[in-house]
């Protein structure tokens, strides 16, 4: 491996780290949507800054195009504060708008400088390493890593800072308000962040890597816990990994980078999704089967207790009667047989002391109904899974 | 949780665990364009290590780099590319590279300016379309052979000497084309293709030339476009238009089909070579094979 391709990982890791920070925050807030529209609305702002100091290079074009991110929040937010249109429609309305000034901006003036639209949506990770900073004769390193290092380390001490304050207005904003912090002032402050993070990075991977790196190892991480450190760490470790063997994967196929790092984001966040142990798809339809079976059984065993006659409790009237087909009658009463809930005798079923205690109690609860006894109910149930 | 952030950056650390990289004391050289790889290893000969960024059939307008242009730019000691934009972002690329230890050059600098096409709406900007005009092509194949022999002074004498050889082939196509030319009557050398990619081409052959899109292959034809070239196309009774092998045929199908439509004939004539190469093995792989196969069939179309 050369230096160049460790660059590449080292800027593309960097990346992920700064984009899954505000990521997480922006995923718990549901605001996933708006770093697409700031990723796309801070175009005018690089265009007007690189107007005013005709230099590709300056850090105040990361100033202006930050200052129009958060002028999107802003409208987005004036425009749903009408009650007019939702959220999503509001953000719709807006980034176009911005973006295409920004596009008119550059057609009009700047049709040969390499600020072009697919510059800004696509980057070129490839090309990173050869753009560097020289300080006299001394290679610094690539100019990426030293924006996208920056933006970084100022993001983390602001986590650090405002942890709390971020943790309280992220989850109850009212609380937050009336214990003293702004929580707007924060959201602005997470705006913010934000669109510095989409600028610095846009250039070396690019607004699309950009959106899919804050938002995909975020949403995973959101399946996986519900401790807020505990997501910000994975969506961290999810954006480094997906980043590095985003990388790989382009080596193997000798394909795009950026479009490789998007791929094995997506594929992470569908691997998640199947098999995570109690949100994934896997785990959800496996818990609505058992809550199927739980139920069948709760339906069996109060049909046995109101029935003494002997023709109502044979074992074949009951697929009849309570309508099952065979397989679900058989998995019932052999998990009720397992719990020691019933007895066979010559196909005759009949309750036995624990079964019968046991319907007493749930028709006991079903007729209270009362929230607490639901929850011990639920602890009794655990006892016949598996 | 632990486990799992610690097992996935064992994971990223151990894929790193591969090196490659290869160094036989030859020069590596890396171009852009079908046409610079083939003139650079013409001259190059087997002294040299060449590998070419774009494979034939792309359009260097719209090249895209793949992670494999990472290791050829990283570890290429000379990068030769056409310049005047024709590689879009990747000229602004080579430029900072300058920087380092490599050197890139742009073949167009072995041109004087003034004998360049420049672009009518927009000063300063030139037409990188160099290699149809075989004689420039003579000019840059000796520009080549200065470069190499500057790098790698122990060969001079055999860049030198293939530099020659490479130039006299160039001589006698420039010749045969000529002559196929000459075949074709003068009123009938209209050439209507894709992209404005011919303009050196029919400056130093004679043609009329017209493309139904800008310079680069990146703007659209607009219908008014279409329109316009199909009523010029029944107005100067030509036979046939052209398909370009690196842009979309549908733009000159959608001509055609304005044609026909005002009860007019005009045929696809086959497809030309214009930013890239055929297949490499094949003869239009090679520069001279392609620009005899592009004239022959304009001329067998024409006539």
């Amino acid at each position: 491996m050369n230096n160049a391709q460790l660059e590449i990982q080292l800027i593309a890791s960097l990346v992920a780290i700064a984009c899954a920070i505000p990521g997480t925050f922006l995923v718990l807030r549901k605001m996933a949507m708006i770093s697409d529209a700031i990723s796309h609305s801070i175009l005018p702002g690089l265009v007007i800054g690189f107007f005013i100091t005709q230099d590709l290079n300056s850090p105040l074009l990361i100033l202006f195009a930050a200052l129009t991110g958060v002028i999107t929040v802003v409208l987005v937010e004036r425009i749903q504060k009408t009650g007019l249109v939702k959220e999503d429609t509001a953000i719709g309305l807006v980034f176009p708008v911005l973006f295409s000034i920004g596009v008119i901006l550059i057609a009009k003036n700047a049709n040969d400088i390499h600020l072009d639209i697919d510059a800004v949506l696509l980057g070129e990770l490839a090309f990173a390493p050869f753009d560097r900073i020289y300080l006299g004769q001394t290679d610094m390193g690539p100019k990426s890593l030293w924006v996208i290092g920056t933006i970084l380390l100022i993001t983390i001490g602001l986590l650090f800072a405002f942890f709390k304050e971020l943790k309280l207005s992220t989850f109850d904003a009212g609380l937050s308000a009336s214990l003293g912090f702004s929580p707007v002032l924060i959201h602005y402050g997470l705006m913010t962040v934000t669109s510095v993070t989409t600028v610095g990075a846009f250039d070396a991977v690019g607004a699309i890597l950009v959106v899919a790196l804050m938002i995909a190892p975020a949403a995973s991480a959101y399946l996986l816990t519900t401790d807020l450190k505990k997501m910000l760490g994975l969506a961290v470790s999810f954006g480094v990994f997906s980043a590095i063997s985003g990388y790989w994967l382009a080596h193997w196929l000798d394909a795009s980078i950026a479009g490789s790092i998007t791929t094995m984001l997506g594929l992470l966040f569908l691997v998640i999704y199947l098999f995570a142990p109690s949100k994934g798809l896997i785990a959800v339809i496996y818990r609505e089967k058992q809550q199927r079976t739980e139920v069948s059984l709760l339906t069996f065993l109060l049909h046995l207790k109101n029935h003494t006659e002997e023709n109502e409790r044979h074992v074949n009237h009951l697929q009849e009667h309570i309508n099952w087909q065979k397989v679900r009658a058989k998995t019932v009463l052999d998990l009720a047989l397992k719990n020691n809930m019933i007895l066979i005798d010559n196909d005759i079923v009949s309750l036995t002391q624990k079964g019968d205690e046991f319907t007493s109690k749930a028709i006991d609860y079903i007729i209270t109904n009362e929230d607490a006894q639901i929850e011990d109910m639920k602890d009794d149930f655990f006892l016949f899974r598996g | 949780m632990k486990k799992i952030v610690f097992s996935l950056l064992l994971f990223t650390v151990l894929f790193n665990c591969k090196n490659t990289k290869e160094d036989n004391g030859k020069l590596n050289i890396v171009t852009t364009t079908t046409m610079i790889t083939d003139l650079v290893s013409n001259v190059g000969g087997d002294k040299i290590n060449i590998q070419g960024l774009m494979g034939s059939g792309v359009d260097p307008h719209l090249y895209k780099a793949s992670e494999g242009d990472v290791s050829k730019l990283a570890n290429a000691d000379m990068i030769f590319y056409g310049g005047l934009h024709l590689e879009g972002k990747l000229v602004e690329v080579f430029e900072k590279m300058r920087h380092q230890n490599i050197k890139t050059i742009a073949v167009s600098d072995a041109l004087d300016q003034s004998r360049l096409i420049s672009s009518e709406s927009f000063t300063g900007n030139y037409d990188p379309h160099i290699w149809f005009n075989v004689d420039y092509w003579i000019q840059i194949t000796q520009y080549v052979a200065e470069s190499l022999s500057e790098a790698n002074p122990e060969n001079k004498a055999f860049y030198e000497a293939n530099a020659k050889t490479y130039l006299e082939k160039l001589l006698v196509l420039k010749e045969n084309l000529q002559a196929t030319i000459e075949t074709l009557p003068q009123d009938k050398r209209i050439l209507v293709t894709a992209h404005d990619a011919f303009n050196y081409f029919g400056k130093a052959f004679g043609f009329e030339v017209v493309g139904l899109q800008g310079l680069s292959t990146a703007t659209e034809a607009g219908v008014q476009d279409v329109q316009k070239l199909a009523a010029f196309i029944i107005d100067k009774q030509v036979k046939a238009i052209f398909v370009e092998s690196s842009v979309p045929k549908r733009t000159i199908e959608a001509l055609q089909a304005a044609v026909i439509s005002k009860k007019h004939d005009v045929a696809i004539g086959g497809t030309l070579y214009s930013d890239a190469l055929g297949n490499a093995g094949t003869l239009e792989g090679t520069y001279i094979g392609m620009f005899e196969y592009n004239v022959n069939t304009i001329v067998d179309a024409l006539k």
